[in-house]
């Protein structure tokens, strides 16, 4: 993890699910379904110094574009933006959703989104000394909410609460200015750094959603 | 089948939805580069037999040493590189001597002399095909010496990752940029510190039937009347931050991080201070003729003092030298000077050429900016220039000494980068 590499897969990632969403779109035009939320991603994390925790709460958004796979499933692929306090991040998954209950009614709806976070809002910063720069990793969240069918019976409302899990790496690194290009076999730094610091940030949050579908 | 399956897989949703912990976990790791000590036993090394090797590639040559139609190349603390230089576009890699904790090398009559942590060896090279381990002279190198037991410590260059800062983590590692004193001392920096020879920056240097070995704070005197046979006579201490030998009639030139030794070595044995040219601390190689010594300073990473420039040092009366003048630089490194032309290496800004005759207006006989051949040291061979840079070792073709040619370049696996 100590590369550059997981920056670019995740990148690669977004590419992929970008083309998919866009030929899924059009392809199964009748099948469609879209559901788009806003909300708040609230979270606890630990002061590092004094020990204490304190509430972390945050902006989530989320948009999920599927489509009708069997009655009651829709598969697609999510796409959204996270501003926890530290970083600002975009993720990006596979989804799924199925509805519990009678169709036309209030129905309860489960969801599935596993995929990566891209860090790519967050800048790289660069000085004579070394740089810093961030990088996404994995996002899993499960769901559970309500979908509200409106009158006209083209979009509903939708209420969400989902757990997400979402992996994001910081990096410290200083470059070496004694012998940049010693290379060390095996070595997990990379070129022309003499020193490289990785906080690896597990964030757990649960989120709470309010949207549109249609 | 349908609403049951989907129920399980709604009443999962729920309950890992509310069991999730929602508090974040960070971790931190630290990942860096340090020496790590190894401690060695004069005895084991002592005790190898020295094989000679078939052609190895250069992986970070150290210093470069011209002997006739050979080149000997450094790898420091590995062993020394032979190539076959008869044709210089093209020479040809012939063997390589493994000698641990080597950084220097000088011969004198076909006998190769180089230092093997703490000993001083001399190999007979009369005959490739046969290269011979004539003499060893022990405990001359004492400086690496722990303690007074036969044990000597060295540091290898290793990259840890833990989850303490560096302060913490290893208890007798030495954070590796924080501590450039060490590697000079270490052995292993100081050889990554000179980059050639028969150049400026050499620490092994030959004159009137003897060799002098100066180390970050002094110069050991060897007898070598007798090629094979080689005595350590004294060494003479010279104070901090010494770096580089320059041999010229009967003196030496030594360059240090804050100016320039002059000692009088008509008496070979013992060599006499006979002045010190001092100026503010930079890295400064030096090269001599008659009248004047051409000293480069250049703000590095060691020598941090934000100046460039070619310094011109009268030194008609060696115990009063002067500096006649200075012309501003880019970032000099390596200098050479072959009769009245002398050729500067300006780390990544290229390579620079000057016709020296008239000191006072050396800048207004440039001869030649080579922008595209960075470097960081050369030298004047009988045959080539020979330049070393980030594209290797590199052999120029100065018969025009205004219009240098390209003639070769040895490639190297890990070349100098120059910032």
């Amino acid at each position: 993890m100590q590369s550059k590499s997981p920056k670019m897969k995740v990148q690669f990632l977004f590419l992929f699910i970008y083309f998919l969403a866009i030929t899924t779109s059009y392809a199964q035009e009748k099948a469609y379904y879209n559901q788009t939320e806003l909300g708040v991603m609230i979270g606890k994390v630990e002061d590092q110094w004094s020990g204490t925790t304190e509430d972390r709460v945050g902006f989530s958004m989320l948009t999920f574009h599927g489509a009708w796979v069997a009655r009651y499933h829709v598969v697609g692929l999510s796409l959204g933006y996270d501003n926890y306090e530290s970083v600002k991040i975009i993720p990006v998954a596979f989804g799924w959703r199925g509805f519990f209950g009678d169709e036309g009614k209030a129905q309860l709806i489960g969801g599935f989104d596993i995929g990566g976070g891209s860090t790519i809002l967050q800048d790289e910063e660069k000085t004579e000394w070394g740089e810093s720069w961030w990088e996404g990793g994995m996002m899993l969240s499960p769901s559970v909410g309500g979908f509200f069918p409106g009158k006209n019976g083209k979009t509903s409302l939708t209420v969400t609460v989902a757990y997400k899990r979402q992996e994001v790496f910081q990096y410290n690194g200083t470059y070496d200015q004694v012998n940049p290009a010693l290379q060390i076999a095996n070595s997990n730094l990379p070129p022309g750094f003499s020193y490289l610091t990785e906080t690896n940030y597990l964030l757990q949050s649960m989120v709470l959603r309010v949207g549109l579908s249609f | 089948m349908k609403t049951s399956g989907l129920h399980s897989l709604l009443w999962i949703l729920v309950v890992s939805v509310l069991s999730f912990s929602c508090q974040d976990e960070i971790t931190t790791t630290h990942t860096f580069r340090t020496m790590v000590p190894v401690y060695l036993e004069m005895s084991d090394i002592r005790a190898r037999t020295i094989e000679i090797e078939p052609a190895q590639p250069l992986d970070n040559p150290g210093k470069i040493y011209i002997y006739g139609d050979y080149l000997l190349i450094n790898e420091p603390t590995k062993g020394i590189h032979i190539l076959d230089n008869t044709n210089p576009s093209n020479p040809i890699n012939k063997n390589f001597i493994p000698i641990e904790g080597n950084v220097d090398l000088a011969i004198n009559n076909n006998i190769l002399y180089a230092d093997n942590y703490v000993d001083l060896l001399a190999f007979d090279i009369s005959n490739l095909s046969n290269i011979r381990l004539v003499k060893r002279v022990e405990d001359v190198f004492t400086h690496l010496y722990r303690h007074d037991t036969g044990e000597i410590i060295t540091y290898k260059d290793t990259v840890l990752t833990t989850e303490n800062p560096y302060w913490g983590g290893c208890a007798n590692c030495e954070f590796y940029t924080m501590n450039a004193s060490l590697s000079f001392t270490a052995n292993y920096a100081a050889a990554a510190q000179s980059y050639g020879t028969g150049g400026s920056m050499a620490r092994f240097t030959l004159s009137s039937g003897h060799l002098y070995a100066v180390d970050e704070s002094t110069m050991r005197v060897f007898d070598v009347k007798s090629p094979a046979d080689p005595k350590f006579i004294k060494p003479i201490d010279l104070g901090w931050g010494i770096e580089t030998i320059f041999p010229f009639q009967d003196k030496l030139f030594i360059g240090s991080n804050r100016g320039m030794h002059i000692y009088d070595a008509s008496t070979p044995a013992s060599p006499t201070r006979m002045a010190v040219y001092e100026h503010i601390v930079a890295c400064d190689p030096v090269v001599v003729n008659e009248d004047f010594a051409f000293v480069t300073l250049r703000s590095g990473n060691f020598c941090v003092n934000n100046i460039n420039q070619l310094q011109v040092i009268n030194i008609e009366d060696p115990y009063r030298p002067y500096m006649m003048t200075s012309y501003p630089m880019l970032n000099p490194h390596g200098l050479g000077l072959a009769g009245d032309n002398l050729y500067i290496a300006e780390g990544q800004h290229g390579l620079k050429s000057f016709k020296v005759s008239d000191v006072m207006a050396i800048d207004q006989n440039q001869m030649e900016f080579l922008e595209s051949m960075k470097s960081v040291d050369l030298i004047p061979g009988p045959k080539s220039l020979i330049v070393i840079g980030p594209d290797g070792v590199c052999q120029f073709d100065y018969s025009t000494p205004s219009k240098l040619k390209k003639l070769s370049c040895i490639d190297v696996k890990n070349p100098v980068v120059v910032k």
